[in-house]
Formats: C-alpha cells, sequence, structure tokens
C-alpha cells in the first residue's frame, strides 16, 4: 500500500488547492473574475433545463392532456396518486435492482478486460475496438437485433440446445422471471467498453514498478489485481458508480423497445413510464409529478454517492 | 498487468480473451446479418434511394458539428472557470449545473416545446442543437474540470507572472493542454446528437430539415414493419460513429483518463 | 412570451419559485394563443402538407397523383410518421402554427386528443355525396366516436380495419391434410399434428395490447355476442361471465400449446406477421387489413421484410374464429372501425383546400376505388369494391370466395374495434392478458382489475 500511496501523490498534489480550505486564497493569486467563464454554461443549462423543470413542476399540478387550453389545477393529487400507483413503485425497484446488477457487472467485465489487455495480448487493438463499439451504436439501432438474438428461436437458444444445456432454453423477453435480467444484459453490453476504457486507461498510469515489486515478493496474479490494481482505481470506480446511476434513472431505448417494458410491468422503468402516461396516454399532469420524484431522487443519489466519493478519497489522503 | 511468462500461459490469456469478447460481437455480427437478409444488398440500395436520404445525412452532420462545437465553446471556459478562477459560491453554481446530468429528454420534451413554439424555433436545426447541448454540457463541464484541475497552478502563475491576462492564460494553456478532453467531448457529443431520435421526430417536421435517425420510418407502416431495412439503416447510420471513434481513439483514451478519474 | 425569455437569465438568483411562476406564465401564454384567425383560401388551390401513420409512402404518392389529375393546383406533401411516434410528434406540431394542414385520426384517443383542433367535415361531406351521404359510406364512418364532445366530425373516413378473423397458410394445411379447425377442441388438435411436423401452429403477438384486445374481443362473441362492446360501453361489467370466460379460454391458448411459445414478448409487427411469412407458421389472428398480403406483390413485399432470401408465395385465406364453445358453427362476429380518416386542421392556411382533399379520399369513386384495390382497408364508400383481377391474388380460385365472405362479414359490422377504448383501457387490457396468459393473475383477478381500471378513469 504505501508504494501505491507514492506513486499516487503526483496526482493528489494537483488536487489539493481545489480540495482543500486554502484553495480560494490560492486563487485570489491567480486570475480574479472567474463568473464571465462559467455565465454561458449557467445561461444554457438554467435557460433550457431549469426552465423545463420549473415547467414540468407547474404541470405536475394540473389535470392536463398536454393540449387543452385551460386545465384545471388538482393541487397534490397526482403526488398523491404516485404512492398509491403500484407501477410506479415497480419501475423504482427495477431501477434500484439495476444500478446494482448492471454496475457490478460492468465493474467486474470492464477491469478484467482492462487487466487481461494490458498484459501484453496480441493484437489487442481489436479486441479494444469489439468491446468499445456497442458504445457507439445507439440502443434504438440495437434493440431490433437483440429482440432477436433473445426470441425463441433466437441465438441464445440455439446456441443452448447445441452445447448440451436444451434444458435451459426458455422464452426469455416472454417471462417476468427473465427479461429484466434480459434487459440488464443488453445494457452490460452496450456500456462495457465505457468501462473497459476508463479502466484502461487509469491502470495506464499504475507505476510498473509497483507491480514488479509484487511479482518478486511473490504475489500472484489474482492477488495483485485485488490489492494493488483495485485500490489504484478505486477513483474511476466511483465515477463509474455516478455514471451508472445517472444511466439508470435515465433508461428509456432498451426496456421501451426491447420489451416496452412488459410483460406485466416486469421491465417497466421510471422513464418507460413516464413516457407511456404523458405521451400515448396523454397524462401529462400525472406524468410531470413523476417526473419530479425521479429528478429528486436523482439529485439525492448524486449527493450521496459524490458525499461518499470524496469520503473516500480523504481517506486515502 | 497479468505475468504470463511461459507460452502456454501466453496462449491461454490469449484463448480467455478471445472467449470473453465473442459475446461483445456477436451482436454486432447478427446485425449486419439481419441487415443483409430478404433482398440483400437490395436492402442497403433501398435506404440510400430514400427521397432526400442525402439531405438528412447532411442534416445530422450539421446537427452534431454545431452541438458539438456549441458543447466545446461553452464547457472549457466554464471548467477552466470553476477550476482555477475565483468564483464566489463556486460550488453552488457547479453543483446547479452538475444536477442536469440527472434530467432524462423524456421529462423536457414537454417545456421545450413551450420553449421553441413562441421563439419561432420550429423545423429549425436550432430546436435540436440547443436542447441537446443544454443536456451535454453539464457532462462536459464535469470531465473537463476534473481535467484542468489536474493542470498543475505553476503553469498559470508564471504565465501570469509573464505578463498573461485570463483569456491569454486560457488560449494558451488550456486549449493546448486539453485536447485529449475534446476528444473525449467530441466523441460523447457526437454519438449523443448523432443518435438522438425523439428531439428531430418532434421539432423538425419538414424534410430539409429532418435527420438520419428518422429514415426507418419509411419502412415502419401500420401494418408492415420491414426490419431487414431498418437494419441497413443502422448500419448505414453507426458508420460514421465507428470512424470518428477509431479516428480519435488514443486521444479519446487519454482524455477520459485524465477527465474522468477523479 | 417576451417577457418570460427576457426573465430567463435571472433565474439562477431568484431559485426554484420563480422558476415555477415563470413556466407558468409561459404554459399560460402558449395555451392561450391557440385561436387563429381564420383563413379559408380557395378550395383548388394550395400547399399541403398531410401526416399519416397510414397509408403507406407508395400508396400515399399514388392517391396524391390520382387526386392531382382532377385538382391540379393542390400540390401535397405526405409525411409517414410511425404510429408509436405519433403522439410525440403531432401533439406539439398541432399545438404550433405550423402543424399539418391534414393529418390522419381515428376513433377513440386519437380523436380525443386531437378531434378538438380539426375542422368539422360533414358539411364538406354533404356538399360531395348529397344529404343522404350517410346511406353511401360505412355506418362506421359516422359512430359517435368519430365525433368530439362538441358534435364536430373529425374526418372523412377513408377506409375500416375490422378484426374478428384468423389467417391461415392453406399450403400448409393442404400438405398436413388438416382442415380449418372450427372449434376450439379442433384447433387444438390440428396444433398438435403441426408440432408433430416442426411447424409452429398460431402465431400473435401478445406485447400489443390492440391485438390482444382483438383476440379477447373474438373470444368474448364466441361466447356471447356483444359483451365485450357493453363492458367496453360501461353497460356491462367487466366481470361479467362471459367476459372470465373468455379469459379462461384466452388462458388455455397458452396451456394446450396454441400459443406459440414466447408470445407474451411478441410484437404483432413485425414478429408475428414476420414468423408467418416465413412460411412455416398455420395461422395468425389479423383482420381484414392483411387481405394485401395475399396478392403476388404483397406476399413478394411481406416474404423479403421477413428475411425471406428466394421468397415463394403461399396461399393464405381467413377464416372465421373457431368457435370456442364448440355448440354451433362458426360464423364471423367482426369488429371494426374507420382506420384513419384524413382531418383538417383548423389552423391550415389552406383550410378548403384541405378539405378538398379529404373529402376526395374519403368520398369519390376514383379516391376510394383506390383504396379499395390497395386491399389495406375497406373502402368507406359503399359503392366501392376491390377489383380482384387486377390486384393479382395468388392463387384467385382458392383465396377470391373467402377474402369476399370475410369483405361481405365486415360489411355488417356494428361492434366498434379499438375505438370505443381509452388508452388506459388499451393498455390494462394487455396487461390482463399477458397477466392471465403467463399464470400470473386468474382470469377472475384480470377482470376485476379491468373493471377497477375502468371506474378509475381519469
Amino acid at each position: 500500500m504505501t508504494e501505491a500511496s507514492i506513486v499516487k501523490s503526483k496526482r493528489v498534489r494537483s488536487r489539493i488547492p481545489r480540495r482543500t480550505g486554502g484553495g480560494a486564497s490560492m486563487r485570489r493569486r491567480l486570475y480574479p473574475l472567474g463568473v464571465p467563464w462559467i455565465l454561458p454554461a449557467l445561461a444554457m443549462t438554467v435557460g433550457v433545463i431549469y426552465f423545463g423543470i420549473g415547467y414540468t413542476g407547474a404541470a405536475s399540478t394540473l389535470s392536463w392532456n398536454g393540449l387543452t387550453p385551460n386545465p384545471p389545477s388538482v393541487g397534490g393529487a397526482n403526488y398523491l396518486r404516485i404512492l398509491g400507483d403500484p407501477v410506479f413503485w415497480q419501475a423504482l425497484e427495477h431501477t434500484v435492482i439495476f444500478f446494482v446488477v448492471v454496475f457490478v457487472a460492468q465493474t467486474a467485465l470492464g477491469l478484467i478486460f482492462a487487466v487481461l489487455l494490458h498484459s501484453k495480448v496480441r493484437l489487442a487493438v481489436f479486441y479494444k475496438i469489439i468491446i468499445f463499439v456497442p458504445v457507439v451504436l445507439a440502443p434504438a439501432i440495437m434493440a431490433p437485433v437483440f429482440r432477436q438474438i433473445w426470441g425463441v428461436e433466437g441465438q441464445i437458444n440455439w446456441v443452448l440446445g447445441h452445447v448440451g444445456l436444451g434444458f435451459l432454453e426458455q422464452p426469455w423477453l416472454a417471462q417476468s422471471s427473465t427479461s429484466l435480467g434480459v434487459i440488464m444484459s443488453i445494457q452490460i453490453w452496450e456500456f462495457t467498453g465505457l468501462t473497459f476504457v476508463l479502466y484502461y486507461a487509469a491502470m495506464g498510469q499504475i507505476d510498473p514498478a509497483v507491480l514488479e515489486a509484487a511479482h518478486i515478493d511473490g504475489a500472484g496474479n489474482i492477488r495483485t489485481l485485488i490489492s494493488i490494481i483495485w485500490p489504484e482505481v478505486r477513483g474511476t470506480t466511483v465515477a463509474l458508480a455516478m455514471l451508472t446511476a445517472i444511466g439508470s434513472l435515465k433508461t428509456f431505448d432498451i426496456p421501451y423497445l426491447v420489451t416496452a417494458g412488459g410483460p406485466n410491468y416486469s421491465t417497466e422503468f421510471l422513464g418507460t413510464y413516464i413516457f407511456r402516461i404523458s405521451i400515448p396516454a396523454g397524462h401529462v399532469g400525472y406524468g410531470a409529478a413523476i417526473s419530479i420524484v425521479l429528478l429528486v431522487v436523482a439529485l439525492t443519489m448524486a449527493i450521496l454517492l459524490q458525499a461518499t466519493g470524496r469520503e473516500k478519497k480523504g481517506r486515502i489522503r | 498487468m497479468f505475468e504470463a511468462r511461459s507460452r502456454p500461459a501466453k496462449i491461454g490469456l490469449q484463448i480467455i480473451v478471445t472467449i470473453m469478447v465473442i459475446p461483445y460481437l456477436f451482436p454486432l455480427v447478427a446485425m449486419v446479418q439481419g441487415s443483409l437478409s430478404g433482398q440483400g444488398w437490395e436492402n442497403y440500395a433501398r435506404v440510400l434511394a430514400v427521397p432526400g436520404f442525402a439531405l438528412f445525412f447532411r442534416n445530422s452532420a450539421i446537427i452534431a458539428v454545431s452541438t458539438i462545437v456549441i458543447v466545446y465553446a461553452v464547457s472549457l471556459p466554464a471548467a477552466f472557470g470553476f477550476s482555477k478562477l475565483r468564483i464566489r459560491g463556486r460550488e453552488f453554481y457547479f453543483w446547479l449545473i452538475l444536477a442536469c446530468i440527472t434530467l432524462p429528454e423524456v421529462v423536457l420534451l414537454a417545456p421545450l416545446f413551450a420553449l421553441a413554439s413562441p421563439l419561432g424555433l420550429f423545423n429549425t436545426y436550432w430546436s435540436v442543437i440547443i436542447p441537446l447541448a443544454a443536456l451535454h454540457i453539464p457532462f462536459a463541464v464535469l470531465l473537463s474540470r476534473n481535467f484542468i484541475d489536474g493542470i498543475p497552478n505553476e503553469l498559470f502563475e508564471a504565465a501570469r507572472v509573464d505578463g498573461a491576462n485570463t483569456w491569454h492564460a486560457f488560449w494558451s494553456i488550456v486549449i493546448p493542454l486539453s485536447r485529449p478532453i475534446a476528444a473525449a467531448i467530441v466523441i460523447f457529443t457526437l454519438l449523443a446528437s448523432w443518435n438522438d431520435y425523439l428531439l428531430p421526430l418532434v421539432f423538425l417536421q419538414d424534410p430539409s430539415t429532418e435527420t438520419i435517425t428518422l429514415i426507418p420510418q419509411f419502412f415502419v407502416g401500420e401494418f408492415n414493419n420491414d426490419q431487414t431495412k431498418v437494419l441497413a439503416s443502422a448500419v448505414i447510420t453507426a458508420i460514421p460513429e465507428v470512424g470518428a471513434y477509431l479516428l480519435l481513439q488514443r486521444l479519446f483514451e487519454r482524455g477520459l483518463s485524465a477527465g474522468a478519474i477523479k | 412570451m417576451r417577457r418570460s425569455s427576457s426573465a430567463t437569465s435571472r433565474i439562477r438568483l431568484i431559485a426554484g419559485v420563480a422558476v415555477t411562476g415563470l413556466a407558468l406564465a409561459g404554459l399560460m401564454g402558449c395555451s392561450s394563443s391557440g385561436t387563429t384567425a381564420k383563413q379559408a383560401g380557395s378550395a383548388t388551390k394550395g400547399n399541403l402538407v398531410w401526416w399519416g401513420w397510414s397509408p403507406q409512402l407508395g400508396p400515399a404518392q399514388d392517391f396524391i397523383t390520382a387526386f392531382n389529375k382532377q385538382y391540379p393546383n393542390i400540390h401535397i406533401t405526405y409525411k409517414l410518421v410511425t404510429l408509436d411516434g405519433w403522439d410525440a410528434a403531432l401533439k406539439p406540431a398541432l399545438a404550433s402554427s405550423n402543424g399539418p394542414d391534414l393529418y390522419g385520426i381515428s376513433p377513440g384517443p386519437k380523436v380525443a386528443n386531437y378531434g378538438e383542433q380539426a375542422v368539422d367535415i360533414a358539411p364538406a361531406i354533404k356538399a360531395s355525396l348529397g344529404a343522404d351521404w350517410k346511406s353511401k359510406v360505412t355506418p362506421l364512418d359516422y359512430v359517435p366516436q368519430m365525433y368530439t364532445p362538441s358534435g364536430k366530425l373529425v374526418g372523412a373516413g377513408v377506409g375500416t380495419a375490422d378484426g374478428g378473423s384468423i389467417w391461415i397458410n392453406k399450403d400448409l394445411f393442404d400438405k398436413y391434410k388438416l382442415t380449418p379447425p372450427t372449434t376450439l377442441a379442433e384447433w387444438v388438435s390440428d396444433c398438435a399434428v403441426f408440432k408433430k411436423n416442426g411447424v409452429a401452429c398460431f402465431v400473435q403477438g401478445a406485447a400489443q395490447a390492440a391485438f390482444d384486445r382483438d383476440h379477447l374481443q373474438s373470444i368474448s362473441n364466441s361466447i356471447k355476442p356483444g359483451v365485450w362492446t357493453a363492458a367496453s360501453q360501461g353497460k356491462a361489467k367487466w366481470t361479467d361471465p362471459t367476459i372470465v370466460q373468455a379469459l379462461t379460454v384466452w388462458k388455455s391458448l397458452f396451456s394446450t400449446g396454441i400459443m406459440q411459445p414466447g408470445a407474451i414478448a411478441a410484437m404483432q409487427f413485425p414478429d408475428a406477421q414476420n414468423q408467418f411469412f416465413k412460411g412455416n407458421t398455420a395461422m395468425i389472428m389479423m383482420g381484414t387489413w392483411e387481405t394485401q398480403y395475399a396478392t403476388v406483390k404483397g406476399m413478394a413485399a411481406a416474404q423479403s421484410a421477413a428475411g425471406v432470401a428466394n421468397p415463394k408465395p403461399f396461399v393464405m385465406i381467413p377464416i372465421p374464429y373457431p368457435s370456442v364453445t364448440g355448440t354451433s358453427a362458426p360464423q364471423y362476429s367482426m369488429y371494426g372501425d374507420v382506420d384513419y380518416a384524413v382531418a383538417v386542421n383548423s389552423k391550415s392556411k389552406y383550410v378548403e383546400a384541405a378539405k378538398t382533399f379529404a373529402v376526395w379520399l374519403g368520398t369519390s369513386e376514383a379516391g376510394q376505388q383506390a383504396i379499395a384495390n390497395s386491399g389495406g382497408d375497406i373502402a368507406a364508400l359503399l359503392s366501392a369494391k376491390p377489383d380482384w383481377p387486377a390486384m393479382g391474388l395468388v392463387d384467385p380460385s382458392v383465396q377470391q370466395a373467402p377474402i369476399q365472405a370475410l369483405e361481405d362479414a365486415a360489411g355488417t359490422i356494428t361492434q366498434p374495434r379499438l375505438g370505443i377504448l381509452s388508452q388506459d383501457m388499451t393498455n390494462a387490457v394487455g396487461a390482463a392478458a399477458t397477466s392471465v396468459g403467463a399464470g400470473q393473475a386468474t382470469p377472475q383477478q384480470a377482470a376485476q382489475t379491468l373493471q377497477d381500471t375502468f371506474s378509475a378513469a381519469f
């Protein structure tokens, strides 16, 4: 651990001014008047997105189909309705499961790929490209492909049948017990590439001497991974946790296009539910109320993650 | 990372990686195969023959490039400001922007419409570019702020001693040093804007501004749904993105490594 | 609105409360700008934009070309929008001042959502067909679901789409010397033979609620006609024994091997449709619209869309839904409504020209004959009959009589199809069907849920 901390010090140092309380005085000696520099970004996000949030907040108190001129106000009724809406709670539960499973699987796969491709494998570039290309493809593009692959007559069942696992063949997308798993596997397929690239890059910054020393001390590959590499890339892991959390809350395309939230709401997520409620069903007011709840959940989650992330960093230092 | 000195160990490693990568390759193969089933290459010919195909392609390019330019031009100064300049209530503003990361596009449809309609933005590229940029600025700011945090303060101090003003420091230090993070911003923004379906669907109603993601619509009707052509258009849509990634691969990975690792 | 946009830059200081107020102002500002001055314009001249989820691009262009022979100075651009994207695209467009001049509409949720934006078309239809216009078109054109609460007729129905039939691959039935099932028991035994020979028996895209609804209505009609419609109208309970029994029969379709495995996750389009046109599936539940694929040309398109490399057309014919009680020979007990009508946007700059086209497509001999020959919809104008030789059925000697029988049955429809249920109710029917099919709810529970949803209508 000590070598690792020393190696890290170079990067940590450059961060100190921002993190410590003394940052302000340090910055005073640099350039003053930062406000104009952040103004365009603030104006755009605040102008567009906060307008959107305010608008959604206002709409959430109405009974409105999005078109009629003078929708009646219903106060907090839409919010009360959420409390008793089983589909909403299911959607929330799916989001949590989705986050945990996808995060764990992506982290494991990304880490293993990164380690393996740092290990003098031939044609590493090709492997890297294959793993990353899914990130580039829009989920909308891939949805029909996955519907086919996981279909009853699809390739997954075909493979199972041909490797002697025929008893495992099943209508994956048609069962509430397996559909969420399929949706998560698609997400993992799409975004392992990103996890991998991040870990791959992070590992590139580990001092080879540290690894060499570990090997000389007789540490095996697995041991090295657990006690040297994993702590070294913790920062990346925290960042990925946050990205995955946000991604989980925003999940829309894959469940919407692959299973349409079904069967029996088993793959319903907040995003798909909001869309279904507000656009085809035309309950813009109720959809807006769910949106506001989604936003509150998202912010709480982001703050929590940011807080734990900081705590860990503090400990390392 | 892993030690594989003996020949069998090396071969074993190679085999493990190959097996692990197959599930990633497989759907891509299925996609290309699907796009060639039925009428084969004729599917591609039919997609390319959609009236106005070149126009859609151009429109997507205009929207993607403009969004990238805006996101870059707005985020980098902001990141610089948050990282190196004095701002009262800095963290408050930072969080104000960061909070927007969490917002799904779906939630914004109705309000964006209310905003775009009176401003006369319908059927203009701006109606898609502005919301797309607004949605992706927060992530770009986050990435590039972390990156710029990594640039030592000493560099700026030295520049200041040499008499450079803020603008000069930004121009001569931040811009050149942040090229890798620019690659990351370009790729992420390109993916988001090129692949976007919902905003063009709602705001671009005239063939002269419609984008490439609307092409599959030509093959999906009430009582028919020609997936072979939908997949062919998907492959065509993906080509520029894969190309951009391959081109910027090195820079992109470097940018991410410095930007996302906090 | 100007006030609100200049104020946006201050929001960050004022924080949330102000944002909300501002947004409200925006909201009201926009919605109150809905009324615009009527500019009728000329009835024979104009530039029109027409949006629809149907027809397809090819037929739409044919219709426009035929229309332009009569009205050369009305220029029309057709834009096809998928049903999936329809609400997202049309809602803002209609609220804006440059939405389409003409847009597709159909009874039910679409009339509820977009009917008020349409011009009342009834006077124009009267002008075209005369005061007795109702005797010249299908009664489905003027069912209550085609009118807004304020009494406007939202559009001139172009054609109807009607359900209650099953289409079979006649070649497969002949090959295994089977006769089309007339009862549930025969259906089960036919399926057993097909299955033994590696042929899929029946496909349904049960993930699409509208087609579950069709199937349940057919079962229900086979038990006791009319109960389904009565429940949809609130005149009977959804917990009526007939509907509970219908859900029970539906459940048995899954347990007796009639339904294909994985039906619950399949979409009717493209999954089930493609499976049928791959030629290795004996039956599919589709309505009159499937006639368009019984032709050489339509079949070839459907087969290549299904990914068949060198398509060989097969003979497909419609049969009535089998009798689930097994008491009488099955007869068509159909339900249907206007597949699409063309509505005229009241904000259009060319309202008169737009009316000219909408009425031409829905009521003129030329327009309606083109619809009849397309095989997609049954023409709304009673005098327009399909020209079978011109359509080119795969095997007219076998197909023409059963298809004609289907169309005749469709001509006597009194039960509505999709138009009578709200979007929430259609979703609820889909949820009931999939949960019963998957064994997650009993038919009684599902019926109760339907009744609850119906009573709790937003």
